[in-house]
């Protein structure tokens, strides 16, 4: 899952969230909000009331007094003001139930019907009695207040998460498409170097501190390839000249064409001794350079390699060993050869891997013995599309080898125990192990009783849209 | 046949004109490439055997100098002991007619100057006998004595080839590996013995159609310790 996704992913997460949460607190928040207004609705009253009173009397309210019509009389019958004096035991101190003054919500009747109201309860005194005004308006009429409030909330709300919610794509989007540009330039790097890339054009000061982090570092790589290119250059130069010197140097000892200049046989024999000696120096010197260049990655793979074809091609360079030794040689099976080809490849270097396995399917065979060329039976593509990797493989009917040295047979210079007088340098299959990994190729060996020596090239074969592309 | 020799070791060069001058070609040696550059501009080669890693400049830099400005008939061949991948084709691009990777063997060297002088005069050998075999080289066909083809593999026909061109010398395996299998011989599990099975397939391939004839003769001889030669071919009777 990619960043972005898990933003998103969050933002919606949180608005849902958020949204539950003050749908189902809006009701209350609602009420709690109303009444308080109508509480101060009911408290302005109050201090109307005493204003009044102080100004015209008391008398105008009390219960059979006139009707003051403007203050008493209320069409829609949801307010009432009562006053009454109150008596001598109610106002005696120590008796009291309720405290003098409150605000609560209880049913008052109101003619024949009765109602919730809310209720403003205030007693005080004037001119030595005590009195208790009630104020009350009905709550019915506030509630429509309510709904209306509510719904009105509710729509605002779903408008706002919307809002937010797509205003948070975009940005999400714009924000982050360096973040995309950087994880496309680091998939580019698995394979050869890169070319120096231009910089991210992006404000975010993270993504410019990690887009230079990563260009510095590809650059540091780049530089260290490049050291190790001229030294492998160098080495393979001051190396390869004194043997070449040396070498000729034999040549022209055995050179001599008139007999009067033969050198005495002894001496002939220790001079092609030497040249052999120097022979096997140079193979080893050539394939340790070998595969210095291609972990070293100057290699170009131009080319689409079907491996059934190379090994054809292989076995008939091979021919005379396979006939001298007389092995018979299976496949390669149509399924080998319906195998994807390897591509991007170097056909020279897979030649040079495929054509020392063969070599070895052959030394190390028993005379009379065979070589198969098989497919390996396919492993299901994967859920998501990818397709399996296929496998090509090259058996031969040797000698077991021994489990605990099978690992070790790929390092350099390790060859397995019971090879006898045949000749090796031990670098062949290291050699080959480089050019597999240098084409994304697995390279298994098992040996077992009965079955031989198996080689297993294995690999993932390309569908055309992989090749990476840098920005 | 006159022949630059363009090389900053003086043993390498001097090792290398000597095998040359016996071969029947006249030396000259340049040590760096301006010295190069400057007997290039005066005088004319039929051979200019190019070092890439002189000491003052690149190789190449004088292989395309040579061949835009003088020298445009002489057959230039790299011998590099730098190995870089691109070299190769690098020179073969900039007119180079050959390459040979140090360290080489010269009597490969001198094997593809003789070629590459017979094609370029088209007068390619057209065929050797010895005995009362016949080899078309072009044809890449081994007559018997009988007038019938015998079978040979790729390998054994260049071998026999091989050695035929250079009869009455003693080729040692070395020199073999490095003509039959180039630049595998370097890097690819080869092996002496490869040699061996190649010899001894084409002497029973020989013996068989030899004894139909005029009795067994080991046409190739081992020399102990060194390598195999053919036998100098008695005249054909």
């Amino acid at each position: 899952m990619t960043l972005r996704q898990k933003l998103i992913l969050l933002s919606v997460f949180s608005k849902t969230l958020m949204a539950a949460v003050l749908l189902l607190a809006l009701p209350w928040i609602v009420q709690v909000l109303a009444l308080r207004h109508s509480d101060a609705l009911l408290r302005a009253d109050l201090q109307r009331v005493r204003t009044r009173i102080a100004r015209v009397g008391i008398s105008e309210f009390l219960p059979g007094a006139r009707l003051n019509r403007r203050a008493h009389y209320d069409l829609l019958q949801d307010e009432f003001i009562a006053l009454r004096p109150l008596s001598d035991t109610e106002s005696a101190p120590g008796t009291r139930r309720f405290p003098t003054d409150f605000i609560a919500t209880v049913p008052h009747r109101q003619y024949a019907a009765t109602a919730d109201f809310r209720v403003l309860h205030h007693e005080f005194l004037y001119h030595g009695r005590r009195y208790a005004l009630e104020i009350g308006k009905s709550i019915a009429s506030v509630e429509e207040v309510y709904e209306l409030l509510r719904s009105l909330a509710r729509y605002a709300l779903a408008g706002a998460v919307l809002l937010t919610l797509l205003l948070e794509f975009g940005v999400l989007a714009l924000l982050l498409r360096p973040v995309e540009q950087i994880v496309a330039r680091l998939r580019s790097v698995q394979g050869p170097l890169p070319p120096p890339l231009a910089p991210l054009t992006t404000t975010t000061t993270d993504f410019q501190y990690l887009d230079l982090g990563l260009r510095q570092m590809l650059d540091r790589i780049r530089a260290g390839h490049e050291q190790e290119r001229q030294f492998i250059a160098h080495a393979s130069h001051e190396l390869l000249t004194p043997i070449a010197v040396l070498q000729t140097r034999f040549e022209n000892m055995l050179a001599a064409d008139a007999p009067a200049d033969h050198l005495p046989e002894a001496a002939e024999a220790q001079i092609v001794a030497s040249q052999t000696t120097l022979h096997r120096l140079t193979a080893t010197l050539r394939t340790l350079l070998l595969i210095s260049r291609i972990e070293n990655q100057q290699y170009p793979r131009p080319d689409r390699v079907p491996l059934a074809d190379l090994a054809v091609d292989v076995l008939n360079e091979l021919e005379d060993l396979i006939a001298d030794r007389g092995l018979t040689i299976h496949g390669p099976d149509a399924a080998a050869r319906a195998l994807p080809p390897l591509a991007p490849a170097n056909r020279d270097l897979l030649f040079t891997l495929v054509y020392n396995l063969l070599t070895n399917a052959i030394k190390y065979n028993e005379p009379g013995g065979h070589i198969s060329l098989t497919a390996e039976p396919v492993a299901a593509a994967s859920a998501d599309g990818v397709p399996g990797e296929v496998g090509f493989q090259i058996r031969n009917s040797g000698p077991v080898i021994p489990p605990d040295q099978l690992p070790h047979l790929f390092e350099r210079f390790r060859r397995a125990e019971p090879t006898g007088q045949i000749e090796g340098h031990g670098l062949g299959l290291a050699l080959a192990r480089a050019i597999a990994r240098l084409h994304g190729v697995g390279l298994t060996l098992d040996s077992a009783p009965e079955v031989g020596t198996t080689v297993t090239l294995r690999w993932r074969p390309a569908t055309g849209s992989e090749a990476p592309t840098v920005r | 046949m006159n022949v630059l020799i363009v090389e900053d070791d003086s043993a390498l060069a001097r090792e290398l004109g000597l095998y040359l001058h016996n071969a029947g070609y006249v030396c000259e040696v340049a040590r760096t490439a301006r010295e190069a550059g400057e007997r290039l501009f005066v005088n004319t080669y039929d051979f200019v055997l190019l070092d890439l890693g002189l000491p003052d400049a690149d190789g190449l830099t004088v292989l395309a100098t040579a061949r835009r400005e003088h020298n445009r008939e002489a057959v230039i061949i790299i011998l590099s002991a730098r190995g870089a991948v691109e070299d190769r084709v690098t020179s073969l691009d900039l007119g180079a007619d050959d390459y040979l990777p140090k360290p080489y063997s010269l009597l490969e060297l001198v094997s593809r100057m003789q070629a590459i002088t017979r094609r370029k005069f088209n007068a390619p050998q057209d065929s050797f006998t010895f005995g009362s075999f016949t080899l078309r080289p072009r044809e890449r066909r081994l007559i018997g004595p009988d007038g019938a083809d015998i079978l040979l593999t790729r390998k054994e026909f260049d071998l026999l080839h091989y050695l035929l061109l250079h009869t009455p010398k003693v080729l040692t395996r070395q020199q073999l590996i490095q003509h039959l299998w180039g630049d595998l011989a370097g890097t690819a599990e080869s092996d002496s013995n490869f040699v061996d099975v190649h010899v001894k397939n084409l002497r029973r391939k020989l013996a068989g159609r030899e004894a139909a004839s005029s009795g067994a003769a080991d046409w190739i001889e081992t020399v102990r310790g060194v390598g195999y030669r053919l036998r100098k071919p008695d005249p054909a009777p």
